[in-house]
């Protein structure tokens, strides 16, 4: 690799300030995505600020309905966790889904977010569950916090600290993973809570997003049926070697109705 | 992988072509354009720094204008090298036509566009490249609008 600056400070304030005085700073969390970048000299920061020492980044608390996981909250933490697993089952498992064994024991749901890389699981699960992003300055609802390609709510220098899901009366996940990489060829994620469905889809566009002509069908039914006929359009989505944007737009359906039917009775 | 776009400018045909082929104004709808200099009346170099996602990389680039038929229709053949991050090419083909827009005499503009990218962008990037140049485009183009209608 070539020569930066690593530091690893022990507060919020001081990796701030160390944003700060960098000339091309980035954060490091999990890593996952940033270090194979700067290994393929696709990314050359000038300073690396490692927030593993800040320790208050790491819990995970289930308590007032809420389930609510520090930024640097390791995927495999979430889905080893049975605090997490009973209240949101989907949550676990969808962390259970993400990547391979080394992205969950590294990754964190915090550099996930802060990503928003369009295939990563997260992002629908965040929707889906109407979650709230913390930052060191404010909160941000997922449905503002999500905003394009790679592009989130985040200002310049601002840190997650926690991301809070309400938990629902029953949701489920469903994905077609590329089989390479995991990453979601198509995911969807179901949220029913105080009979109101969310429906997010990630994998499919340039950014994870909710589906409102699923979240009507459902918000009438919850059945697998009630998605018969729905179509969705291909003008927006993802057309690559992988797959091309009509067969994600199918595939939305097929997950959507595959999460149907996967959620707890 | 090939783009194509179509939209309406309230703004004359001869005025758009203007804009069009006017440097200054090309620069401020690239994105991440931090200094654009003439070489000829059709050729242009260009300094891009490139923020997308995990890929941070700046890029030195050439535009040239061919196939001129004002106020018609015209090629852009862009190409940029981001050093050891990889090389990118494309081109766009633009044309014009006349449109009533809000009961004016207005612009239709079509954008025919084919991207290609080579080295490490090409290698780890095949996921991220179509829908990366679609966003660097659809931004262009909304912000040619938002100066056109000014």
């Amino acid at each position: 690799m070539y020569s930066f600056n690593y530091s690893k400070p022990d507060t919020i304030e001081a990796a701030r300030e160390m944003m700060r005085s960098a000339e091309d700073g980035i954060y490091l969390a999990g890593g996952q995505t940033l270090i194979p970048a700067m290994k393929q000299r696709l990314s050359a920061p000038t300073d690396v600020i490692d927030l593993s020492s800040i320790g208050e980044l790491t819990d995970i608390d289930v308590s007032d309905g809420r389930v609510r996981l520090g930024a640097l909250v390791k995927h495999a933490d979430v889905a080893g966790s049975d605090a997490v697993r009973s209240a949101i089952p989907a949550l676990a498992d969808l962390a259970a889904g993400i990547g391979d064994a080394q992205v969950r024991n590294r990754g964190t749901i915090g550099g996930s977010v802060a990503n928003n890389d369009p295939a990563a699981d997260y992002p629908a699960a965040l929707l889906g569950l109407g979650a709230s992003v913390h930052t060191d300055q404010r909160q941000i609802p997922a449905d503002d916090f999500f905003v394009g390609l790679f592009e989130t709510a985040l200002e310049e220098g601002e840190i997650i600290t926690q991301v809070a899901f309400p938990v629902p009366d029953r949701a489920a996940y469903a994905k077609f993973p590329n089989p390479a990489s995991r990453y979601a060829t198509v995911g969807v994620f179901i949220g029913v809570r105080d009979g109101v469905t969310r429906v997010a889809v990630t994998g499919a566009a340039p950014c994870a997003f909710r589906s409102a002509e699923i979240e009507a069908a459902l918000n009438a039914e919850i059945s697998a049926r009630s998605l018969d006929g729905i179509t969705i359009g291909a003008d927006d989505l993802n057309n690559d070697i992988h797959a091309s944007a009509e067969y994600r737009a199918h595939l939305v359906t097929v997950m959507a109705k595959r999460a149907v039917t996967a959620l707890p009775k | 992988m090939e783009l194509f776009e179509e939209l309406e400018i309230a703004l004359a045909r001869e005025e758009v072509w203007a804009m069009l082929v006017d440097a200054e104004i090309l620069s401020q709808c690239i994105t991440g354009c931090e200094t654009v200099e003439r070489i000829s009346e059709t050729e242009y170099t260009l300094l891009l720094g490139t923020s997308i996602g995990p890929v941070r990389a700046r890029f030195t680039g050439t535009i040239e204008l061919t196939d001129l038929n004002p106020p018609e229709s015209y090629t852009m053949l862009g190409s940029g090298k981001g050093g050891v991050v990889g090389f990118a090419k494309g081109s766009a083909k633009i044309r014009l036509q006349d449109r009533t827009v809000a009961g004016k005499t207005g612009t239709l503009l079509s954008c025919t566009l084919a991207v290609s990218v080579g080295g490490k962008l090409a290698q780890i990037g095949s996921r991220l490249v179509d829908v990366a140049a679609r966003k660097l485009t659809t931004d262009f183009l909304s912000r040619f609008v938002a100066l056109a209608e000014k």
